[in-house]
């Protein structure tokens, strides 16, 4: 039976029990141990009155309670919804709000930032993970595995909502990206069959659970009955700690965002390490820069290495194995399109362009997202419908990426419709930072723009001019954009200048300013 | 030295005098630092202790709590 993520799981621990499914700094979970944790909370849910299609937020840093976390809510027939918990307060109350989230899943690591979530106010009716009551009922999770770990009766079909996962909207309101049993299970098919992932291979995952690369390691793994590691916040924010669990743990398979990579190489002590286990390097979430990329390669001959690329709406969609040490300056093409899969390259009139040429890639794929959460007209303007004489459409993903073909039969990758950009692997639209800056009461015009530092690595830079006799620190700006944006949307670099620099017709000219600063 | 980095954190990183950690608190796996954070940390360590930190030192061991940074930073004066 394979039709619901946590079938994964269940079949996993009816092939080999004993085998070590998640594992975080000194704490493993097999997968029979994974079946009764999940079915424990999955069975406490739904005793408080957690019905089909119910949202639960997930509130976890990179832990060993997360995969429990997820798998028991969506063996619950709920859907998860991971929540950064580095968020500010305000945007975890947007999260919970606009999710219709009653109940919350975290550990007792998370206490001090959730206590204050909750005196800020929230809908909140239970938290799980919590050793302490609050003014909130909450169940530790001691309590959690006194709970029968009988399968729950519950009707879940494939079509049925199994995560929500935010990103940045370019109005300023991140939307809920909705994934199906369906197509969380096709990513994980045609992922672990793209790359030979066996019951033999280790896992690193780095990405944290609100960030789509996540998915690897949480889904694909556990179809394979093969094992992930999660490394810790505190392994990602010390690279040569990191290079360490690659090889104590033996990982065979790692897949991250190209900076993560960056840092090992420049704080990673790579030359004391031993990483012949290492078969596999994935990246995504933004491109890799070249030079980069070439010393790694070096360092790791013995190493494959691929260019994964797709929106958080479809998962994934394309995929390049590097075939040889790219040149200076090249720009890593996106490769394929995988299995399964079906693109187009439209002009800005919705026609096809002519062979080579540039157009907006759009995605037609069994990874793709259901909708937006609550948003059919946002999930309306994503779609691009194409008839057919059956009268049912097929629908298409519109990624706002601009791509051709190239010479080669390759897709190259040459930027965005619109003005988001990728910092860290994180979405970003630079109009949403814009618009934060201009909401503060005594900002008159700011000019947000991305730029390549030395690492050639985006930043993002703002510019602002206040209003007449207003008084202001950089600090103090900067100070408000934590509160009002996500962390990795914050400006980089800001400054506060009397004039910006204008185009002849008067209009700010974020080109100009990109040089200049 | 445990109060002038503990002050650090509260005041510069933390920014929230209310709410104080304690020399034992893990502020890496908690995400309670993040990576800005903890870069600018390890700024603050050498240039307020006078040490040279080097990328192999710059590991979970010595940085996981106030306590392992104290014990880290005396070792490496010492040395």
């Amino acid at each position: 039976m394979l039709y619901l993520l946590p079938h994964t799981i269940l079949n996993a621990a009816e092939r080999s029990p004993e085998k070590v499914a998640f594992c975080c700094l000194k704490e493993a979970r097999t997968y029979a141990e994974m079946t009764k944790q999940m079915n424990q909370l999955s069975n406490l849910l739904i005793e408080l009155g957690v019905k089909k299609g119910d949202r639960i937020g997930i509130f976890l840093n990179r832990s060993i309670e997360t995969a429990a976390a997820i798998y028991g809510t969506m063996n619950a027939g709920a859907a998860y919804v991971p929540i950064d918990p580095n968020l500010s307060i305000e945007r975890v109350q947007f999260l919970i709000r606009d999710c219709g989230i009653k109940y919350l899943v975290t550990n007792q690591a998370q206490s001090r930032k959730l206590q204050k979530v909750v005196a800020a106010g929230t809908n909140l009716t239970h938290i799980i993970g919590l050793d302490k009551d609050w003014e909130i009922p909450t169940i530790s999770w001691e309590e959690v595995s006194q709970f029968p770990s009988n399968s729950p009766k519950v009707n879940i079909l494939a079509d049925d909502l199994a995560y929500i996962m935010y990103t940045s909207g370019s109005t300023g309101i991140p939307k809920g990206i909705m994934h199906t049993h369906y197509s969380g299970l096709s990513y994980a098919k045609l992922s672990s069959g793209l790359y030979g992932l066996n019951s033999g291979d280790i896992f690193g995952n780095h990405a944290p659970l609100f960030f789509d690369i996540s998915t690897f390691g949480y889904f694909s793994v556990p179809l394979k009955a093969a094992t992930t590691i999660i490394a810790t916040d505190a392994h990602v924010k010390m690279p040569a700690s990191l290079s360490k669990l690659i090889e104590e743990e033996q990982i065979s398979i790692w897949y991250s965002v190209p900076l993560a990579l960056i840092q090992m190489l420049q704080r990673g002590v790579l030359e004391e390490r031993n990483w012949e286990q290492l078969r596999w390097i994935l990246y995504g979430g933004e491109p890799f820069p070249a030079k980069h990329l070439r010393a790694l390669m070096k360092r790791l001959p013995q190493t494959r290495i691929s260019n994964v690329y797709g929106p958080a709406e479809v998962n994934q969609c394309t995929y390049y194995h590097l075939p040889d040490l790219p040149q200076e300056e090249e720009s890593i093409p996106l490769g394929q399109v995988w299995n399964n899969t079906e693109m187009l390259i439209l002009d800005e009139k919705d026609r096809a362009v002519k062979q080579g040429e540039m157009g907006e890639l759009l995605i037609r794929s069994a990874t793709r997202m259901k909708a937006y959460w609550n948003n059919s007209t946002l999930t309306e303007r994503s779609f691009y419908r194409r008839k057919t004489e059956q009268g049912v459409d097929d629908i298409f993903y519109r990624t706002g990426d601009l791509v051709n073909i190239d010479e080669q039969g390759r897709l190259q990758f040459f930027g965005r419709k619109d003005r988001q950009i990728k910092s860290r692997g994180y979405r970003v639209e630079l109009d949403d930072v814009e618009n934060a800056l201009l909401e503060h009461q005594m900002v008159n015009e700011a000019a947000v723009f991305s730029k390549k530092d030395e690492d050639e690595v985006n930043i993002i830079c703002a510019v602002v001019t206040l209003k007449e006799n207003q008084d202001l620190e950089e600090k103090q700006l900067l100070d408000y954009c934590k509160n009002k944006l996500n962390w990795y949307a914050v400006p980089q670099q800001l400054s506060i200048v009397v004039d910006l620099a204008r185009t002849p017709t008067g209009k700010i000219d974020r080109k100009q300013l990109a040089i200049e600063n | 030295m445990k109060d002038k980095i503990i002050q650090y954190i509260q005041a510069e990183i933390l920014q929230d005098g209310d709410d104080p950690i304690t020399s034992d608190e893990d502020l890496l796996t908690s995400g309670l630092l993040d990576s800005m954070a903890a870069m600018r940390l390890i700024g603050f360590l050498e240039e307020t202790f006078e040490v040279k930190i080097p990328p192999e030192d710059m590991v979970i061991e010595h940085f996981m709590t106030v306590d392992a940074m104290e014990s880290y930073l005396a070792q490496k004066q010492t040395s």
